[in-house]
């Protein structure tokens, strides 16, 4: 089968790469490019697991053609750390226990990521609708709405919450 | 799960994809959000052995106002429709629609106006996977000759559950169609052919381009839909209403358009049960109330077993939701005249 | 001590970074040089001879590289217990139901495994079949296997005597039957096996499990290959739920189909396979008959369960016997007498699952309402005045030591304002109240108890073996909190060697409940053989006694005197310049009835703690569409010990969203004729954010100071919760709208018939 050549922008790193018209997004950054955070739970679309952002909005990777992404910028949950240092994003989710299995975790991060991006500070009920479009079977979603909500605002009654001096902006 | 196999293209175009339309017919499907028809795909209900993209057709984006008309070009994200100004303030019921389709991370970004419309019919017994479909007869909308939703049905009984066609059929949308062969325009509610098998009346060369509402002045609509949870889901039954007040300023509706969307083959436009409601005051429950009830058993005898819920519940859900949406719309009537 | 560093804190977990970075690897992220994409054929028939298969068309397709059927196998059948011996991995004569596995090929690339699929042309002679226990029972159709005439799978029969005796003596009897088709565990990570052999002809095998010395075992025996050979490694796992213990056909195939092609193969399950190939839970139709006295005290119960099992055993004794168990563990009885039937139909097998009998369970503790109701008693006082109490037995014999089921009951309806709001709640609004009790274990035979090494290294940090296994409950991070709280590390010094067949002793599997109870006990044991050694070196350098010792923060230090301290990475080193080292190992077994088995012996000591749990849950219907809304949930669990209450929290709030928030309200498995119609997360429906309730958590703790069972106290944490949960949900939808529900879940079109039917009969 022909494969076209298109160009791909993850998490800030460019790539050529020849793909075949029937890879999804998801099948070429888990399976080319090693990018396995990206999961496939049900893979049509329902689950969450496999969500990135295109262009900065959340969308199902396993439901975006590789040639639809062409020219665009995709992050993955691998592109929210810096090297080392974890989003404040992340280590809310570590510090407020919102990662059981953490199967749904990464989908539930780039959703997030979007959320906070356009609402700074969400309040409970925007978070768990930002989120209704991301499984889980674990958490029962208490503590993942938890962390979302207290990454950007730390709450004073929570004791997961590790008020640090963040000075400017969050995501 | 992995794609079947097909040859892309996404022209630079209207005129390209027009053109290849042309050529491939049949075999070519328009590729747009994709979260209906790649589903589709992976379940091999689809096999396209050519997919037109509308990628870099943005030009087909956009919500504008024309005169008496509110024109929402087919390629318009879903979120967009959401956030427009213009569509809150004259067409309530679309947003409304629209904020309940699926989940935001799903079809919100990605998903189109245009898409949301032309997704194909449901059956419960029909979108499956191969697994399940190959060890018995296949139905109709599947090459065969049983319906599993009706006993001994000799027609197709999918279902059109997209929550944006009940609310546009109510608005009273048209559509604007394109080929080479040229432009046509279309009433939503004349659009569908009524079998569950090509629900859209659409020559393969055919693509949506723009969806009009009419402004007609004073007109208050509103949108309600069930599902069992509150996002994700399709509806189980949706009712879409518009109402429009009668010039004489009277506080009586003057006409009504009752749709009813998640039961029949197409959006049903129920219009003896609309035009019940023509004189009838806005603040007249009980008459809201019965034509909801008159709704109901007009739509009932639509319902076949094409969705996750029970039957019976569905049928009698039709008068809630009726109820509620013109409820809600008639009470738009009173908070704009209190602005 | 009782002055701990690191247990009771709310300790984030070891294995999050991992996960929030995208970097754990799951089965299906695997990738082994020269590896082959493995595709399961499956039977599009519920019930059907096998006539004849042909492979001829798959194996000459380019990029195919094996194709395996029940013929490369040696048709043995394979049973978790040895009398439920009834499955081929592969069928060679007959499939009994949909999905059941006829074929496996292993190619190049996916596109061609599932072309090679297409190609395989398999005869089938169509059966007929049957849908459900009580059709199973009394057909004459041919039986789903040979040697259980009537379908009937498993019988466990209970009776502890007296029951006509004390039904005779009863002031008020009641007996009703209560329904509940089949749910599912919709793991977020669908199950996948990866498995190659090596240049020594041992089986690598990578697979979501709940215990991989479950699965290497009958990989052992498979293949004629001994244990030492079969390598079950550790791998993230996406949830298990009580569905991914035993061996299932697919680890089977993969490793077939890895020894034929010489390559590593990995299979990766479709969510549809995920839902009817692997397990579900029983639908079951449960029929209580309870006798109480004047107070609502019950004498005597009699209970008769059929449950749909399904194609196959699976666990089917354990799955038959659980329900009834937590009823006895809970609930004080004066007789009782239970027959459970586990009945084959032509449908996916079903296993074990975290909320063990919804329709039991919620039938019981519905029925409890109904006597309290009919002799003027509130709901939670009829809990009380059954509730089990420290130092009783259980109907069949199992003492309770710890036990703090009252204190969950008070504490559960106080902070969720019962009194307040029982019977005084506007129409359409209610409370209501679930408790339950879960075993922490049962009699596992030779596989009961667990083992751990751990081996220090030169830079004093350590390293711990174990067989436990983490499934996203954090298990993981038990363990590291167990073993640095003991040896007086930091948990960033702990190393884990774990799941791991090749590495790490027998263990009896997270689904047991019993990974904290058995699991983190002898890791606890082995470093507190760790630390003796420690200390025996520390305090010659010293220059004190061994007692006088206490290790903490990478310190040995004199108690009474702590500037006198040596690190213990000095401690280490010192020993090994002193031929000796540090390294112990340490186990544990719980002392349960050795005797004690499902059917042949349903009685005797069956674990050593039980954990007990109430839930609350406050909601308001839409009387018109039926859909609830749940206003408030309260989950409170006696947990002995609390180890780690963010973990806990985490647990009781999963519990709620699964066992009450869909299990009562949205879960349930459709059919037609064998088919699920909805396998996949779009149509069966499992809780989303935006329709949780908030969750109040309270842990209960109940340590015996003379006889801490278990690390610290601590006991099986979560199940209870999921149990009373879904009892509570129940309890509280009934309680708003004036019916008691007998048929689970409670979908809206359930509700709004029910009031209909209700207004109905008022007129």
């Amino acid at each position: 089968m022909q494969t076209i050549d298109i160009t791909l922008t993850i998490n800030e790193q460019t790539h050529i790469l020849a793909v075949k018209p029937n890879d999804t997004l998801l099948e070429v950054v888990r399976d080319y490019l090693d990018l396995t955070g990206s999961k496939e739970g049900c893979g049509e679309g329902v689950c969450g697991s496999c969500t990135v952002l295109l262009d900065g909005h959340p969308v199902r990777a396993c439901l975006t053609l590789a040639l639809e992404a062409d020219g665009s910028a995709v992050t993955t949950v691998e592109g929210l750390a810096d090297e080392d240092t974890l989003s404040p994003l992340q280590q809310s989710f570590i510090d407020h226990g919102a990662v059981q299995c953490g199967f749904c975790t990464p989908g539930m991060l780039m959703s997030a990521t979007a959320l906070l991006k356009e609402q700074p500070h969400p309040d409970r009920k925007a978070v768990r609708k930002a989120l209704s479009g991301n499984i889980c079977r674990c958490t029962g979603y208490a503590k993942i709405v938890d962390a979302v909500e207290h990454a950007a605002r730390p709450a004073s009654g929570c004791p997961d919450c590790h008020t640090k001096d963040t000075g400017g902006d969050h995501d | 799960m992995r794609l079947p196999q097909f040859t892309y293209h996404s022209p630079d175009t209207l005129q390209g994809v027009l053109v290849l339309l042309d050529e491939y017919r049949d075999q070519a499907e328009v590729l747009a959000g994709g979260t209906d028809l790649l589903v589709r795909m992976k379940q091999r209900l689809a096999l396209p052995e050519v997919l037109v993209s509308l990628k870099h057709l943005d030009t087909l984006s956009y919500i504008k106002e024309a005169p008496g008309m509110l024109c929402i070009g087919a390629k318009t994200p879903i979120i967009d429709v959401i956030r427009s100004d213009k569509v809150q303030q004259q067409a309530p019921a679309l947003v409304q629609a629209c904020e309940r389709i699926g989940a935001v991370s799903i079809q919100h970004f990605r998903g189109t106006i245009g898409g949301n419309i032309l997704q194909d019919n449901r059956c419960i017994h029909y979108n499956q996977s191969l697994l399940h479909r190959s060890g018995r007869q296949p139905c109709h909308k599947d090459g065969g000759k049983i319906c599993y939703a009706r006993d001994e049905a000799d027609r197709c009984n999918s279902t059109c559950q997209s929550d944006g066609a009940a609310a546009l059929t109510a608005l009273d949308a048209h559509l604007v169609l394109n080929s080479i062969r040229g432009e046509r325009r279309e009433a939503l509610d004349a659009f569908y052919t009524t079998d569950g098998i090509h629900p859209f009346d659409m020559q393969p060369d055919e693509l949506l381009t723009q969806i009009d509402i009419p402004l007609v002045p004073g007109a208050v609509s509103a949108y309600e839909r069930l599902s069992f949870r509150s996002a994700i889901d399709y509806p189980i039954v949706c009712a879409g209403v518009r109402l429009v007040p009668n010039p004489d300023d009277s506080g009586c509706i003057g006409s009504a358009r009752i749709v009813v969307g998640a039961m029949g083959r197409s959006p049903l436009f129920l219009a003896q049960v609309s035009r019940s409601l023509a004189g009838v005051a806005f603040d007249d429950t009980a008459a809201l109330e019965k034509a909801a009830k008159d709704a109901m058993n007009a739509a009932a005898a639509f319902a076949a077993h094409n969705a996750g819920a029970e039957l019976a519940y569905r049928q009698a859900m039709v008068e809630k939701m009726v109820v509620r949406a013109l409820t809600q719309a008639a009470a738009r009537v009173f908070t704009r005249k209190a602005r | 001590m009782t002055d701990y560093s690191l247990i009771g804190t709310r300790m984030p977990r070891m294995d999050s970074r991992a996960k929030v970075m995208g970097k754990a690897r799951y089965t299906a992220d695997l990738k082994l040089p020269g590896m082959l994409v493995g595709k399961i054929l499956r039977s599009p028939y519920a019930h059907a001879r096998i006539l004849n298969i042909d492979t001829s068309r798959a194996l000459a397709l380019q990029g195919v590289k094996a194709v395996v059927t029940g013929a490369d196998t040696e048709g043995v059948k394979w049973g978790v217990f040895a009398y439920t011996r009834d499955q081929q991995f592969i069928q060679t004569e007959k499939v009994r139901y949909i999905g059941d596995e006829v074929a496996g090929v292993a190619a190049v690339d996916e596109e061609t495994a599932l072309k090679a699929l297409d190609l395989i042309h398999v005869e089938y002679e169509e059966l007929p079949a049957v849908f459900d226990p009580m059709t199973a029972m009394t057909t004459d159709t041919e039986p789903i296997h040979a040697a259980f005439p009537n379908n009937i799978n498993i019988h466990v029969n209970i009776d502890t005597g007296s029951v006509e005796e004390n039904f005779a003596k009863a002031h008020y009897i009641r007996e009703d039957t209560f329904t509940a088709p089949e749910e599912s565990y919709f793991h977020g990570e669908p199950y996948a096996v990866a498995a190659r052999f090596d240049y020594d002809d041992c089986l690598e095998i990578w697979m979501p499990n709940g215990g991989p010395h479950m699965k290497s075992k009958p990989l052992s025996n498979a293949f004629k290959i001994p244990l030492h050979k079969v390598k079950v490694k550790k791998i993230t796992i996406g949830g298990a739920f009580g569905g991914r213990s035993e061996i299932c056909p697919a680890d089977y195939i993969c490793a077939l189909l890895a020894k034929k092609t010489g390559h590593p193969v990995k299979i990766v399950f479709t969510r549809e396979e995920n839902t009817i190939a692997t397990r579900q839970g029983h639908a079951m139709i449960t029929t209580h008959k309870t006798g109480v006295d004047r107070e609502g005290r019950v004498l005597a119960r009699e209970t008769t369960c059929y449950m749909d099992g399904g194609a196959y055993s699976s666990t089917g004794p354990i799955a038959t016997s659980v329900p009834f168990l937590s009823m006895e563990q809970a609930y004080r009885m004066g007789s009782v007498r239970y027959n459970g039937y586990r009945v084959y139909t032509n449908k996916p097998i079903r296993g074990m699952i975290r909320v063990h009998g919804r329709g039991f369970a919620c039938g019981l503790d519905t029925q409890l309402d109904m006597i309290a109701e009919h002799l003027g008693i509130d709901p939670r006082e009829m809990r009380l005045r059954n509730s089990r109490q420290p130092g009783e037995f259980t109907s069949t014999g199992s003492q309770v030591w710890s036990c703090a089921m009252d204190e969950t009951i008070k504490k559960a309806t106080a902070a969720a304002g019962w009194s307040e709001k029982f019977a005084k709640l506007p129409p359409f609004h209610g409370i209501g109240i679930g408790t339950n009790s879960v075993q922490t274990g049962f009699p596992m035979g030779i596989r009961g108890g667990s083992q751990s090494f751990i081996k220090f290294n030169e830079d004093g940090e350590a390293t711990v073996m174990s067989g436990v296994v983490d499934n996203g409950q954090g298990n993981e991070n038990m363990l590291v909190q167990i073993a640095a709280e003991e040896l007086g590390l930091l948990p960033e010094d702990i190393h884990l060697v774990s799941a791991d067949t090749e590495t790490t002793s027998s263990d009896p599997g997270s689904y047991s409940q019993v990974s904290t109870f058995v699991g983190g006990q002898a890791v606890k044991v082995a470093a507190s053989n760790c630390r003796k050694k420690l200390f025996a070196v520390a305090a010659k350098i010293l220059k004190t006694d061994p007692d006088k010792l206490t290790a903490k923060n990478r310190m040995i230090y004199v108690t009474d005197d702590p500037e006198k301290s040596v690190s213990i990475k000095k401690t280490v080193r010192v020993a090994l310049l002193n031929f000796t080292s540090v390294n112990a190992e340490g186990g544990y077994w719980p002392k349960v009835d050795m005797k004690r088995e499902w059917v042949s012996n349903p009685y005797g000591q069956m674990c050593e703690a039980f954990s007990f749990g109430t839930t609350i849950i406050e909601v308001k219907v839409d009387p018109d569409t039926g859909r609830v809304t749940v206003l408030n949930a309260v989950a409170c669990q006696d947990v002995g010990k609390a180890l780690n209450p963010l973990v806990l929290e985490g647990q009781f709030e999963g519990s709620v969203a699964m066992g009450g928030q869909g299990g009562m309200l949205t879960e349930y498995h459709d059919w037609r004729e064998g088919r699920c119609l909805n396998p996949t997360m779009l149509e069966y429906k499992v809780p989303l954010a935006c329709d949780m309730p908030e969750i109040t958590d309270i842990i209960v703790e109940s340590v015996y100071p003379e006889n801490p069972m278990g690390p610290y106290g601590a006991k099986e944490a979560g199940m209870s919760i999921a149990m009373s949960a879904a009892q509570a949900y129940a309890g509280a939808v009934s309680n708003a709208i004036g019916v008691y529900m007998d048929s689970f879940p409670l979908t809206p079109d359930k509700i709004v018939a029910a009031i209909r039917g209700k207004r109905q009969a008022g007129k």
